[in-house]
């Protein structure tokens, strides 16, 4: 069954100069369980294509259709629901607020999700454990080292039990030897049955998916 | 892991910008409660010299406002028949008239004297000796209350003797003078603090002019609680219609029209300025503090927090700090009215006790209510923009920048 798919979707940005296509009639779907990585030159459309399947954008044509529902006849609400609970999101420079501890960025998207507090306590614990980072619960991001910062941003999408997690260029900001530990955390996830969507210029995270779809001027080539 | 806790934790992560916007406000604020108290205070201290007085309706003898007075003739009869009416609590004849007094090896000195026939009780403070006797003897026939400042001048105190000559107007020379004994030293609630003002019964008061008792500047009449100081009006202007009677409620009024619209006026326009300053301060503060956060925001709106999530925290994140601006605009706007109100009492001519800045719950309320409404507005912009902005488009804005 597909967690999400994409069918014939093109994405067109509005510039003065006229419409940009950053992406073009591309179709591509992710199954549960499964591990996809796309690869591909800066501004090829990854990223896009990313933010589409991710469902915090919509396509100028074709259909984005997540767990079988078509994302574009759901309200804003609903789209926001979805990432909530459906989507976990990994981003490059991981975006965890500043002024929370590793414990509390991790607890906040459960406290959206109103998640009763002993429960997500248990899970905060559970996830810092599973990325390694139990004893610097309560350090503030600052605190931290950038590949330890992704590993909260990786716990953090984990934190409700995504059916997808969607990563964006995740060892970007990190050395090789970290990007290398970020893989295996990567790969630990994939295994524990989440499906994952990455997109990378980085051959090594991308060599550990099952599937490697490569993409150019907007359009899947392989 | 309400919004409002969120609001805090992000306050306290940027303490700079916090203590920066929360003295800015607190400083706006303060100017904002003094305009709230000049707004009033006036007019409320001014109330409160009238009660001070402790009678509620004010006879004289002329149209308008009751500070221009011509005498009211047969105003002893007038005071005998209120009082056998039952509306009627107490009725006190006062007299003014210019005097000179002279102590002890000084100059005569110009003086208001007050003659009462009130007993005991009178808008003053005793602060030294006694008040003014009961009944008048042969031996006592001029008892007088001298004011702080007249008798500091003159070197007298209870039991000093004063020669006081009545120059009562339209007669070029003084009359003879008499002696009168200092009962007591007091602060006068209704002198102005550059006047040298001496208080007497109205019968020494009347020796001293040479004339009988039938005749007042003013009379003050106290109503009946059960009956309230509408019907001694009425009552008053049945007896005698050629006088006007006006019940403290009528002469706020009547300042309130007139004497005091200017500083309503002023304050409606210092207040407006100031809560303008508030909203734009706030409201940039904010905007540059979403601008600088939104990666952030949308990292979260991707993360599925909600719009009315990102929107409350905004705003908890303006009330924190206008709130905090608000409640330390209190005391120093207090401190800042209390020497703008000493200032502003250096004006010749105002009654001792007369104040323009007086605290109201009613004030601090308002600060209250108006800061309320500008932390809204305030967060509105910012609302707007993080609730709104394209998740993917800045998401992408932040990896290029």
């Amino acid at each position: 069954m597909a967690v999400v798919e994409a069918r014939r979707v093109t994405r067109l940005f509005p510039m003065a100069a006229g419409p940009v296509a950053a992406l073009r009639d591309v179709s591509l779907r992710v199954d549960a369980g499964e591990y996809v990585a796309v690869s591909g030159p800066s501004g090829c459309g990854k990223s896009t294509l990313l933010h589409l399947v991710g469902v915090v954008d919509q396509p100028t044509s074709g259909e984005i259709l997540f767990e079988e529902r078509d994302v574009a006849g759901l309200s804003e609400a609903e789209r926001s629901r979805i990432r909530l609970v459906r989507i976990g999101f990994v981003f490059q420079r991981f975006f965890l607020l500043p002024m929370l501890t590793a414990r509390e960025n991790v607890e906040l998207p459960q406290a959206e999700a109103r998640v009763p507090l002993a429960d997500r306590r248990a899970r905060t614990r559970e996830l810092l454990e599973y990325v390694g980072l139990a004893d610097r619960a309560d350090h503030l991001p600052s605190q931290l080292s950038g590949g330890e910062m992704q590993r909260v941003a990786i716990a953090r999408a984990l934190a409700n039990r995504p059916a997808l997690l969607v990563a964006d260029e995740p060892t970007g900001e990190l050395d090789e030897q970290t990007g290398e530990h970020i893989a295996d955390l990567f790969g630990r996830v994939h295994a524990d049955g989440t499906a994952i969507l990455v997109v990378t210029h980085n051959p090594m995270l991308a060599a550990r998916a099952q599937r490697r779809v490569t993409m150019k001027s907007g359009r899947l080539v392989a | 892991m309400t919004s409002l806790w969120l609001a805090w934790r992000t306050t306290t992560r940027y303490r700079v910008r916090a203590m920066l916007a929360i003295v800015g406000v607190a400083v706006i604020g303060a100017l904002l409660f003094d305009m709230l108290l000049l707004s009033r205070g006036l007019l409320d201290s001014f109330a409160d010299l009238l009660r001070s007085a402790g009678y509620d309706v004010r006879i004289i003898g002329s149209e308008g406002l009751p500070i221009v007075r011509v005498p009211i003739a047969g105003a002893a009869r007038l005071a005998a028949d209120l009082r056998a009416r039952p509306e009627i609590g107490d009725v006190v004849l006062v007299r003014i008239e210019r005097a000179t007094a002279q102590g002890a090896g000084h100059p005569p000195r110009p003086i208001t004297i007050v003659g009462t026939t009130q007993i005991g009780g009178g808008p003053y403070t005793i602060v030294k000796g006694e008040d003014l006797p009961a009944t008048s003897s042969s031996w006592d026939r001029c008892p007088i209350l001298v004011g702080r400042r007249l008798a500091a001048a003159l070197g007298v105190a209870p039991g000093s003797s004063l020669r006081v000559s009545v120059r009562p107007e339209g007669i070029r020379s003084a009359l003879p003078p008499i002696v009168c004994r200092v009962a007591g030293v007091v602060n006068f609630y209704f002198a102005a603090t550059s006047e040298d003002a001496v208080a007497t019964t109205m019968d020494a008061l009347q020796e001293a002019l040479g004339t009988s008792g039938e005749s007042a500047d003013l009379i003050l009449v106290a109503s009946r609680p059960e009956t309230g100081p509408a019907a001694a009006v009425r009552v008053i202007q049945q007896l005698r219609p050629d006088l006007r009677a006006y019940s403290n409620e009528d002469v706020l009024a009547q300042f309130n029209q007139n004497g005091f619209a200017y500083f309503r006026q002023i304050s409606f326009v210092l207040s407006s300025l100031t809560m303008t300053f508030a909203f734009l301060l706030v409201a940039t503060l904010l905007t540059v503090s979403v601008n600088q956060r939104l990666g952030e925001i949308a990292a979260l709106r991707a993360l599925g927090i909600g719009r009315a999530r990102i929107a409350s925290l905004l705003l908890w994140e303006s009330a924190l700090l206008v709130g905090a601006g608000a409640v330390l605009a209190l005391p120093l706007g207090g401190l800042l009215a209390l020497g703008l109100d000493r200032l502003l009492r250096q004006m010749p001519g105002l009654p001792d006790r007369l104040h323009f800045f007086v605290f109201q719950w009613r004030a601090v309320m308002m600060h209250a209510a108006l800061f309320a409404v500008t932390a809204a507005a305030a967060a509105g912009y910012p609302v707007w923009l993080a609730t709104r902005l394209p998740i993917a488009a800045t998401l992408r804005r932040e990896v290029v920048g």
